[in-house]
């Protein structure tokens, strides 16, 4: 107990400092991030009025199909774009726009209406989060292990293993998942091809929808987890090489530390540069993964905004582009404060920059 | 005469390189050294000074590989040992490294007092971590170390700092004999001072009993140790007391190094600097004969064709030359 406080003592006034540096470095960030969010909130807003297409026309002959007096399809128009608040001025639309994402109101759908774009994301956002971050994580994890391992062992790993992990990680996401339907559904018969669960269930949480769920999730899971293995693993065998041959590795050896126990030194600050690997998947999620959803029609964010595309439903597409933003922000965001905990060279600068 | 401390019979190491090609950068190297004395090993860059530094610690890994001689510290003959042997037995208790570059021998995201818990748990896995702070603390204190520093990360310390950390954790378990490989080179001339007084500190209060310091810079060396020790290509060509080998070297190549010593004088920038002409042999074909001959400005024809024994001379000392030590000195003295 005396030798713990006396540890603390001695660093109490540089605790102080450094907490203070710490909170204002994170503001200062924060307020970055703000910005960028108020920027995608005004492409989002804008860019889908760029499309061309007018979907409420769209809407409208749908739901004037049949009938024959052309001044009820007119009369629909007009309700129609009253309803969305497409009779206003730009400007003003953003504003209500604005005003109406901080009530939690992101508008009604267009092609599922009259269901709001709330309650849709609502329904799709917790099967997007179940996929992407588990399979992300793993895949960085793996990838992490494999290039650690082809960067100590070198011989086949490195000649063989690693290659055809990078040959897989260059395929689009969604080609891979097409290959993953063809040889795990189509030849073999031991996965289903697409969907969230079987279609004859209701969504509980009795044993027998779970397992289905379970069994809907390994294909897109591991497609998302061999995507992102060999773009994770190259970048940490050349780390984990460079480290190899750092001066402290070579002391650690003459000090008679064990081999792994340097392993574990050498894995652990190799693998620092790497979280910002990890910020950049959750970025580029979107391209690739996302993608990968529609093809096994999983019920996620993907093929909601794949729907969302082509009926021009653009209330629920800049529905799902926010979400989508607003979740790689704070992916970032906790990926930047998780390496200025974890690296000490990180903390020192950003405590620098003041 | 002392309990010998370290005693090196026609110790000889090699590289091999990426292609198989054998270096052979430690070549029948014999030294010994008595309990509380110093040694100091000279030479230009590509001597093979730092190499053998390494060969001396018996831990070896690719690339360079143990080919023959002896290594006793202490009375026990440690060349023989298998490798997990000397890390265990040897490593940190008998023989001691500090690194040539210490500005980045310390883990960069570690504590210094985890590197330390790391290294003491290698020889005594009983010792708790509380006991451990301790010992630690205790230790810095006495070397003049802030305890403060345990707590930090090594890019928090200073250059000067770091190194004087990296001296302290190397002798944290008092080793016989501490090789240093330049550890001071790096370093501004004030922390060089404090590096240095640290270095006698640590032989005085007896936390190690020998020690081997390795520069390029004999100026440093004269001031530290006791002996000298001049190598070239892989080979010792001289051997005496500090003050010996500063101002009575025998060996042309010794007498072309201390000639090449810049001392701040009036005048000094006016005068031509003499440095000794072209560069070490490539060691993966050593010269035959004496090794220095292509560079010697006294070399004889018969220099490049036998090989030259080491040879002693008043009592101590002792040189490889085909020359007497009496011919050398009147040389010299012709010369200028």
């Amino acid at each position: 107990m005396r030798h713990i406080r006396r540890a603390f003592s001695v660093s109490t006034f540089d605790e102080v400092i450094v907490l203070k540096g710490y909170l204002k470095y994170y503001g200062k960030r924060i307020m970055w991030y703000v910005l960028t969010l108020v920027v995608a909130v005004f492409l989002n807003f804008l860019l889908p009025r760029l499309m061309p297409g007018d979907p409420v026309q769209q809407l409208a002959a749908q739901a004037t199909a049949g009938s024959t007096d052309p001044t009820v399809y007119l009369k629909t128009v007009e309700q129609y774009t009253k309803e969305f608040g497409l009779d206003k001025s730009l400007p003003e639309q953003f504003f209500i726009y604005v005003g109406n994402i901080f009530q939690g109101n992101l508008g009604t759908s267009l092609s599922k209406y009259p269901r709001t774009v709330t309650d849709i994301l609502g329904g799709s956002i917790g099967w997007t989060l179940a996929l992407q971050i588990p399979g992300i994580i793993v895949g960085w994890f793996l990838g992490n292990l494999l290039g650690a391992i082809a960067a100590y062992i070198r011989k086949s790993i490195d000649t063989v293993v690693l290659p055809i992990f990078m040959f897989i990680s260059n395929m689009p996401a969604f080609g891979l998942a097409f290959i993953m339907i063809f040889i795990f559904s189509n030849k073999l018969g031991i996965a289903p091809s697409g969907g969230g669960y079987a279609y004859d269930l209701v969504p509980n949480f009795s044993m027998e929808f779970v397992g289905s769920v379970l069994k809907y999730y390994q294909m897109p899971f591991w497609t998302m987890v061999l995507i992102s293995i060999g773009g994770q693993a190259i970048g940490m065998r050349s780390m984990s090489i460079y480290e190899l041959n750092a001066d402290y590795v070579k002391y650690s050896r003459f000090l008679g530390i064990k081999d792994h126990k340097i392993v574990m030194y050498v894995f652990r600050n190799a693998m620092l540069p790497q979280i910002t690997g990890l910020a950049m998947s959750f970025g580029t999620m979107i391209g690739g993964n996302l993608v990968a959803e529609m093809v096994y029609s999983y019920p996620g964010i993907g093929t909601t905004m794949f729907q969302a595309i082509n009926t021009r439903d653009y209330p629920l597409l800049s529905g799902c582009t926010l979400l989508i933003t607003i979740m790689v922000l704070i992916a970032n965001l906790v990926v930047e404060i998780l390496y200025g905990v974890v690296d000490p060279r990180v903390k020192a600068a950003q405590m620098e920059t003041e | 005469m002392g309990k010998v401390m370290l005693e090196v019979n026609d110790l000889k190491t090699k590289y091999v390189t990426r292609f198989k090609e054998d270096v052979y950068a430690v070549d029948g190297v014999s030294l010994k050294i008595e309990e509380g004395k110093s040694l100091g090993v000279a030479g230009e860059s590509g001597c093979g000074k730092s190499t053998l530094a390494l060969s001396l610690i018996g831990y070896y890994f690719a690339p360079l590989h143990y080919m023959s001689g002896e290594i006793i510290i202490d009375g026990q003959n440690i060349s023989g040992m298998k490798p997990d042997e000397v890390r265990k037995k040897v490593l940190g208790t008998e023989v001691a490294y500090i690194p040539q570059a210490a500005m980045n021998a310390l883990n960069p995201t570690q504590k210094i007092i985890r590197f330390i818990e790391d290294v003491i748990q290698v020889h005594d896995k009983s010792l708790s971590k509380k006991d451990i702070y301790d010992m630690a603390v205790e230790r810095f204190r006495i070397l003049g170390l802030p305890p403060e520093v345990l707590q930090k990360h090594a890019v928090e310390l200073s250059g000067g700092m770091k190194q004087r950390t990296v001296i302290a954790i190397s002798t944290i378990l008092s080793p016989k004999v501490l090789i240093a490989d330049e550890p001071s080179s790096a370093l501004d001339v004030t922390s060089q001072k404090m590096v240095i007084k640290m270095m006698r500190e640590l032989m005085e209060k007896g936390f190690i009993k020998s020690m081997i310091f390795i520069t390029h810079e004999l100026p440093l060396l004269y001031n530290v140790t006791d002996d000298i020790m001049v190598m070239y290509a892989g080979q010792i060509v001289e051997h005496g007391t500090a003050k010996e080998m500063v101002f009575d070297p025998v060996h042309p190549y010794s007498k072309g190094l201390m000639g090449s010593i810049i001392v701040p004088e009036e005048g000094t920038r006016d005068v031509q600097l003499e440095a000794i002409p072209g560069t070490p042999p490539n060691l993966k074909h050593p010269p035959d004969g004496c090794r220095f001959a292509p560079r010697c400005k006294y070399a004889k024809p018969e220099c490049k064709v036998y090989d030259v024994p080491e040879k002693e001379f008043e009592g101590h000392r002792m040189y490889r030359c085909i020359y007497d030590v009496d011919y050398l000195k009147e040389a010299y003295g012709r010369n200028g």
